[in-house]
């Protein structure tokens, strides 16, 4: 086909090829030519591949101690030496993908079964219910919320359930006020209007209609969240109100090396490597994501 | 600048920022009430008269209610009571006296977020799509996916070892808190690692108002006059594009002080963070109620000062 002047054949072979494309059909293909949102992709499902195999398998137990000389460095029998005990780091960092996982995912759960209903209340009914949801988020926002969920850890007791749920106490705000935006927004177009002089009931306009139009800003969210849900974890671990020992977690693993880290910095520097990139592909993943989902929104 | 209406609008937020203090303080007060254990009982006092000697020391024999309004007065007067560990320690004095040296170290972070932050931002929206761009947008979310401990073991490792062995022991960096003021690397390298994962956040914000104001018809005036990109860069266009960084410094306040509980862990900074966390793991309540209280009025304080400044920014807003 002849190149019409002044449009390059992208723009128009993406115009033909676009008859019948669903919104996630069309976020995939977004998706998929966004490099670093892939690998991130890419990444993740290995971490969880892990996570599940240190379930059944670790090269060695993750809290049998003095296996070798403490504070060992990387050797060919341990790929990332041993710790202040002479447990192996790398069998310790497999199982704390787990944790740091079933934090991230878990507390997200929770943050959109909360915050979904919360905002869709607040953004339909408006009124009375917006104005205690709305002033209830109002002091959330001003209160510093890692301490608030240090506390609570402190006072309900150091579980992963426990941690899954302060977390989720200090992060439900922001799914919604996110959902009771969009839904205040969503509740006036015409389509809401169609639907309700057809005849349907509140409950059918807020599941069949509001809520499938938010639902990309709503994935984007989570996975937003889960980063952060995992550095909350890492700081509580850190400050030694994580999982209890000695269950691994990466920030305390990394804090049970600080004190040593002028001799032998590797026993710091591995979960601290392997936090970084986890959060860091979660991020590119979530940018990927709202550019693939909300097009509009792209920066 | 400070009319009178900006005057009585000052005042009444200062009114409110006492109510939210007491709001604040009632609410962790009661919830840490409600629950149980305490420094007090947790330790194993074999004594029955001690005990009870010791829990009407602290008012604690007394109906939740009366110690509510004991504590209420308490606040109201700025009297916050005495810590639960250390007997006979007054609370407010200990924290305004952290509260200094969090605000050298914070005060630092906040410097270094926003020049670092805003620096970032507008070169990437001024060279919007090149290897510059690309740079400063992937260091950000390299940044802000860095929790702070892992930046601070990096400083550690790159001033504390590295340092010390290319200078052959000259030259190297001890953490740690010297003096009543602290020395300029104990200050600074802290800072640097509580402040850049804000910075990533305020780079990405910058950039994207900035690439916004960059476009507007008055920045095109202004090249058409003849002014160089600079100015037109530093005095037309950043002004404006401040306006949306200057609303997450409320956020970044928050922020910074949560990060010094870790940080001033770490480095051995004897602030609000490091007390924070050894009175919580000490359970001492008294001294956690009040942090919370003294946070709840540096954010509030915070959140002013940022409404003020868009008055600043922005002549067009006034109270």
């Amino acid at each position: 086909m002849a190149a019409l002047p002044g449009i390059a054949q992208e723009v128009i072979d993406e115009t033909l090829a676009r008859e019948q494309t669903s919104l996630w059909a069309d976020a995939w293909r977004r998706l998929r030519r966004n490099r670093l949102a892939l690998a991130s992709a890419v990444f993740l499902t290995l971490l969880i591949l892990v996570a599940i195999l240190a379930q059944f398998w670790t090269p060695y137990s993750y809290f049998a101690q003095g296996i070798g000389p403490i504070y060992q460095g990387p050797t060919a029998q341990h790929p990332l030496g041993l710790d202040n005990f002479g447990r192996d780091i790398l069998s310790r960092i497999m199982l704390g993908a787990q944790i740091s996982l079933k934090v991230g995912i878990g507390t997200q759960v929770i943050v959109i079964v909360v915050g979904v209903v919360v905002g869709l209340l607040a953004g339909f009914y408006r009124g009375f219910v917006d104005v205690v949801i709305s002033f209830v988020i109002n002091i959330f926002y001003g209160i510093p919320d890692l301490l608030v969920a240090l506390t609570l850890v402190l006072l309900l007791g150091r579980s992963l359930g426990i941690i899954i749920f302060a977390i989720a106490f200090t992060q439900w705000m922001n799914m919604a006020r996110l959902v009771r935006g969009q839904t205040l927004a969503l509740r006036e177009r015409e389509f809401v209007e169609a639907a309700r002089s057809g005849g349907a009931k509140a409950n059918r306009i807020i599941f069949r209609h509001i809520l499938p139009n938010a639902l990309g800003p709503i994935i984007v969210q989570a996975t937003i969240g889960v980063p952060m849900a995992i550095l909350f974890e890492a700081f509580l671990s850190f400050l030694g109100l994580g999982v209890p020992p000695p269950t691994p977690s990466w920030g305390a693993m990394a804090a049970d090396g600080f004190h040593a880290i002028r001799i032998s910095p590797h026993i710091v520097l591995a979960p601290a490597i392997a936090l970084s990139l986890t959060l860091m592909a979660f991020n590119f993943l979530g940018d990927g994501l709202r550019d693939a989902l909300d097009p509009r929104q792209k920066r | 600048m400070f009319t009178r209406g900006a005057l009585l609008y000052i005042g009444q937020r200062l009114v409110l920022i006492v109510f939210t203090a007491v709001a604040v303080s009632s609410i962790v007060f009661l919830g840490v009430h409600r629950l149980p254990g305490s420094a007090l009982l947790n330790e194993r006092r074999p004594d029955p008269a001690a005990q009870r000697e010791l829990l009407h020391f602290y008012h604690l024999d007394l109906p939740l209610s009366q110690q509510y309004v004991r504590f209420v007065e308490g606040v109201l007067h700025g009297d916050l009571g005495e810590s639960l560990v250390n007997r006979s320690v007054q609370i407010t004095p200990l924290l305004l006296r952290e509260a200094r040296v969090s605000l050298e170290v914070g005060g630092a972070a906040i410097v270094f977020t926003i020049g670092i932050g805003v620096l970032l931002g507008v070169l990437a929206a001024v060279r919007q799509n090149t290897w510059v761009d690309y740079l400063a947008t992937t260091t950000s979310v390299i940044g802000y996916s860095m929790p702070n401990f892992v930046i601070a073991s990096l400083l550690f490792l790159l001033f504390g070892v590295a340092l010390y062995n290319w200078t052959g022991g000259a030259l190297y960096y001890n953490s740690g808190w010297t003096g009543d003021y602290g020395t300029l690397d104990q200050i600074i390298i802290p800072g640097f690692a509580l402040g850049f994962p804000y910075a990533s956040i305020v780079a990405r914000l910058t950039r994207a108002s900035m690439l916004e104001v960059i476009r507007q018809d008055y920045v095109r005036t202004a090249r058409a006059k003849g002014l160089t990109n600079r100015v037109v860069t530093i005095r037309h266009a950043l002004r404006n594009a401040l306006i949306p960084v200057v609303t997450i410094l409320g956020p970044l306040v928050i922020g910074i002080i949560t990060g010094s509980v870790v940080i001033e862990n770490i480095f051995g900074i004897p602030g609000l963070g490091k007390e924070f966390a050894t009175s919580i793991l000490q359970r001492d309540y008294n001294i956690v109620i009040g942090l919370f209280t003294f946070y709840a009025i540096i954010i509030a304080l915070a959140n002013l000062l940022v409404d003020l400044l868009y008055t600043v920014i922005d002549p067009r807003i006034r109270y």
